[in-house]
């Protein structure tokens, strides 16, 4: 397979720098934008949610239809005719549109960055990697696709040929998180339809805009109107989807509650539905970073810095904790602490930014009562903090009991809790207790301790001295363990089983007692 | 041209010291040698090296050490006896022990002590000696505030305990003038990157302004001192601020009549034949009145480089074979030389071929030996300094000052440099012949 990441943009060269800001202007001339609801080729309602900036609420990003149930019925309909037309097209047939619809994606890409900046708030170098990311996904998920159809060798004896085929398996819901506006509901509606099958995307009500250039760059390639639909709008309609006898595979990234939810709603085999639906849920994390004593605190510092306060924490590779060795805890605390003090807390459009609101109110109050449960525990806190938009310090909290819901909760935002421990046996135990196994960190220069917490930790992504977030299509498949996913690997060589059904012919190639092959 | 070169190479090369005079220095040797021929037990003494100061014991020593030897495959005869050792506490007691002293020994080669007051004396030697120095302040990365405060105050504090010393030093006309003037003996290296911890890539100008707050009181007080500031140069990632600090701070009202300062051109860097001619313009249009001292040098970050870049997805700022560097090396030595009197050109590099070019470009552009500087690095470049200052010509030595903790990345990337066979100091050590050490790039 001939795949390589999208190079991200060299944000260091100034004149690039330049080209984006530039963008942003054009893309500001031109709020807010509209995004109706599409299901069949026909456009629907563009109105009935709005969608914000979330450094200056009042800055109106886009107007967006709101689908309902009635609409998640009609976009499920079409997207069963849409099935039959799409998987009918050879495999490499299909690789070639998921391509073109990543052109498409690369042509636009500043603007693209541009719009995660308004819309989600998302600072430029994380707006890029977005984009960067939805091209990786297209282009991977192709070739992916491509190497499945040849399908997988068998044993054969004499007289009897065996053959294993993948075919797709229907229609599936992709519903989507904000937080990687285009990354990740691309990512699920790639797979979906590399491997054959129809998608009906339901975006996050935050940012219905991204997922409208996603469906218009896949339209645009080559996608049949019937095999994409677009579902802008609030829970409704993406609890439809869930339930509707009609879908074969719901495709889930975002909150636990909703994650669980769907996996008990989509059990469910009502009369008339031929088929057990396969739930792919990518739930949230409690990130864990280990430090050992022997740790590099020049590496440890930025790139703890980085993990926990990038993009406001609103990712949920995240670090949420730090577990760190007594030998070493009260220097590392007062580095990081430090450190965090001087972090640039701003809105998304200055590249200085290196932490920016948060989504909405919700996220804000619900990061600030947190943070108010480690009042009592603050070590550091970003000295200033803009009053407009939704804004939560950058903040670090030392030795909160390890009953505290903020060292047992997902938080979803900036904060970040040191906690001291006699060894890393000590920090394993901790994060074994959790039932969120996500990533994880280890700061360690010794082999054996990398190779005892590479073999005794749950997490679906384990990084070694370096950041934990970022991880790249094809180089580290994504996806947890335990409650925070079902171990699908998004970008990884096994994705794309989730969105087929292997399907097996024996042949018996004898004739008169000889075999004829 | 040609021939005046490979005249002034061969001088220099027969004006190396003999190594036999010096024990504890071809042990060192050894070790290198032995590491250079297996990429394995190179990386394990490399990776040895980094954790030694965060070992908390003789025993957490003994035991990341032989964690590290685990993983060569064939393991010389010494090694294979320190893995036996390590079988108990004493012998591992013993082992780190003897590690420890290793990595010490290893590290005196390249640092020339631990604080300014403690270099005063060897960096006295080398100016008796005909060398002039220029002290580097060691380190951890500079991630908080307070440390960029504490790196501003020691830099102030060398520059103070080297102000006091220097005038008690013996005259030597080489080291102190040129045909431009007087020339500081206090010289003293500055990096950016240790002057706040604001320093991003995709923001430079936050970086900068916040780095500026705390060299220019270095400045004015270097210009009172009559020192000289040079402003290093560091990773790509901090490029654009570090020339943006230079051109702006030198030119403010107040500090255009002192102090002697310099920067640094990185050859490696594709683009630095466009970024040397932007700073000779800028030279040839500042109103300071001491010329702008510019060091030539290959560039010390070319894995970091290009690994980022690879990482990226992007195409590394650096050249990729090191003869296209040896040629920009060459080619920015003429355009530097030809710039003068508006910089004070100093061609740093241990490479002898490079080292004669620009001797025998500056005798053809009929200008004085005195009005070229060559550097070299402390522990790397000692024979080629001491050639060099027997050869009458004016030599800085590049003297890191600094603790373990603190130097211990610089330590790796100077072993990493000495341990290269693609380097100059590897061609010599395996007796490559002068004619070709000398030979075109």
């Amino acid at each position: 397979m001939s795949f390589r990441n999208e190079p991200s943009l060299e944000l260091r060269r100034a004149p690039v720098r330049e080209s984006l800001t530039a963008a942003l202007r054009e893309l500001d001339a031109r709020l807010p934008l509209e995004v109706s609801i599409l299901i069949g080729g026909e456009r629907g309602a563009a109105s009935g949610l709005e969608s914000t900036d979330p450094g200056a609420p009042e800055r109106l990003v886009a107007n967006a239809g709101s689908a309902g149930a009635d609409e998640a019925a009609a976009a499920v309909a079409a997207a069963e005719r849409g099935f039959r037309e799409w998987s009918a097209r050879s495999a490499s047939e299909r690789a070639e549109v998921l391509r073109g619809a990543a052109a498409r994606l690369r042509e636009r890409r500043l603007e693209l960055a541009a719009l995660q900046v308004r819309e989600c708030a998302k600072p430029w170098a994380e707006a890029d990697g977005d984009v960067c990311e939805a091209i990786d996904f297209l282009e991977y998920y192709a070739a992916e696709a491509v190497e499945l159809d040849r399908g997988r060798e068998l044993l054969q004896v004499p007289g009897e040929r065996n053959t294993m085929r993948y075919s797709p398996r229907g229609v599936a819901a992709v519903i989507a998180p904000w937080n990687f506006p285009l990354a990740i509901p691309c990512g699920m509606t790639a797979a979906a339809l590399a491997a054959g099958n129809a998608a009906v995307l339901k975006p996050a009500e935050q940012s219905p805009a991204s997922a409208g250039m996603l469906v218009e760059a896949l339209h645009g390639a080559g996608v049949p109107p019937d095999a994409l639909a677009l579902l802008p709008g609030y829970g409704e309609a993406g609890a439809a989807l869930v339930r509707d006898p009609r879908v074969h595979v719901i495709a889930f990234t975002g909150s636990g509650a909703v994650g669980l939810e769907i996996v008990r709603a989509a059990a469910e085999t009502p009369e008339g539905q031929h088929h057990v639906k396969r739930v792919v849920s990518e739930m949230g994390g409690k990130n864990c970073v280990i430090v050992d004593s022997d740790a590099d605190l020049d590496d440890v510092v930025p790139e703890l810095v980085h993990s926990a306060f990038g993009f406001a924490g609103q990712k949920c590779s995240a670090a949420a904790r730090t577990l760190v060795h007594e030998a070493v805890a009260d220097k590392l605390l007062e580095r990081l602490s430090g450190a965090v003090r001087v972090l640039e807390v701003g809105q998304a459009e200055s590249f200085s930014t290196e932490v920016p609101p948060v989504i909405d109110r919700e996220a804000q109050e619900r990061v600030l009562r947190y943070r108010e449960l480690g009042a009592d525990h603050l070590a550091a806190s970003a000295e200033r903090v803009p009053d407009q938009g939704w804004f939560v310090p950058p903040t670090v909290v030392y030795g909160l009991a390890e009953d505290s819901p903020v060292n047992r909760e997902e938080v979803f935002g900036p904060l970040l809790s040191v906690t001291s421990v006699r060894d890393v046996d000590e920090a394993m135990d901790v994060v074994d207790s959790l039932p969120l196994a996500l990533t994880g960190g280890l700061f360690s220069r010794s082999p054996a301790t990398v190779e005892r917490v590479a073999a005794r930790t749950p997490v679906g992504n384990l990084y070694v001295n370096r950041g934990i977030t970022g991880a790249m299509v094809g180089r580290q498949p994504f996806g947890g363990n335990r409650r925070s996913g079902v171990g699908s690997k998004a970008g990884g060589p096994d994705y794309l089983l989730q969105f087929v059904e292997p399907r097996i012919v024996t042949e018996n190639t004898m004739r008169h007692g000889i075999p004829v092959e | 041209m040609d021939a005046d070169l490979q005249s002034v190479g061969r001088s220099i090369h027969a004006a190396f010291p003999t190594r036999t005079r010096n024990p504890l220095r071809a042990l060192d040797q050894k070790a290198m040698e032995l590491a250079s021929q297996d990429q394995e037990l190179r990386a394990a003494l490399f990776r040895f090296v980094d954790v030694t100061p965060a070992c908390r014991s003789l025993d957490d020593l003994a035991r990341h050490l032989t964690d590290y030897l685990e993983e060569v495959d064939e393991r010389p005869p010494p090694i294979e006896a320190a893995m036996r050792m390590s079988g108990t506490r004493a012998g591992r007691a013993a082992l780190g022990a003897a590690a420890a002293a290793g990595v010490r020994h290893m590290a005196h080669r390249f640092i020339v002590g631990e604080s300014p007051r403690e270099a005063i004396k060897p960096i006295r030697h080398l100016w008796e000696h005909g060398a002039a120095v220029s002290l580097d302040l060691l380190g951890e990365a500079t991630v908080t505030a307070a440390e960029a405060d504490r790196y501003a105050e020691r830099c102030m504090d060398a520059l103070e305990t080297l102000a006091a010393a220097a005038p008690a030093w013996p005259a030597r006309p080489v080291l102190e003038s040129d045909s431009l003037g007087a020339l500081p003996r206090v010289n003293l290296s500055v990096k950016v990157s240790a002057l706040s911890p604001l320093l991003r890539p995709e923001a430079p100008e936050v970086g900068r302004e916040d780095a500026a707050r705390r060299m220019r009181p270095l400045l004015v007080r270097a210009g009172e001192l009559g020192a000289h500031l040079h402003i290093d140069m560091e990773s790509v990632d901090t490029l654009e601020a570090t020339m943006g600090l230079v051109f702006e701070l030198l030119d403010e009202t107040e500090l255009r009549d002192g102090p002697s300062a310099g920067v640094v051109m990185q050859a490696y860097l594709r683009e630095s034949p466009a970024q040397l001619e932007q700073v000779i313009d800028w030279a040839r249009t500042t109103r300071r009145t001491t010329p702008l001292v510019v060091r030539l040098v290959k560039g010390a970050y070319w894995d970091h480089e290009v690994v980022d870049a690879r990482q990226h997805g992007w195409t590394p700022p650096v050249f990729e074979e090191k003869r296209d560097s040896d040629r920009n090396f060459e080619a920015l030595t003429r355009t530097l030389l030809e710039a003068w009197p508006h910089v004070r050109p100093a061609i740093a590099s241990h490479n002898l071929r490079s080292v004669a070019h620009a001797i025998a470009v500056n005798r053809e552009l009929g200008r004085q030996d005195g009005d070229l500087e060559l550097q070299v690095l402390r522990g790397l470049g000692d024979d080629l300094a001491a050639a060099l200052a027997a050869q009458g010509m004016r030599v800085r030595i590049y003297c890191p000052v600094g603790d373990m903790v603190a130097g211990m990345a610089y330590l790796v990337r100077r072993l990493l440099e000495n341990t290269s066979n693609e380097s100059f100091l590897g061609e010599q050590q395996r007796g490559v012949s002068i004619d070709e050490l000398l030979a075109a790039p």
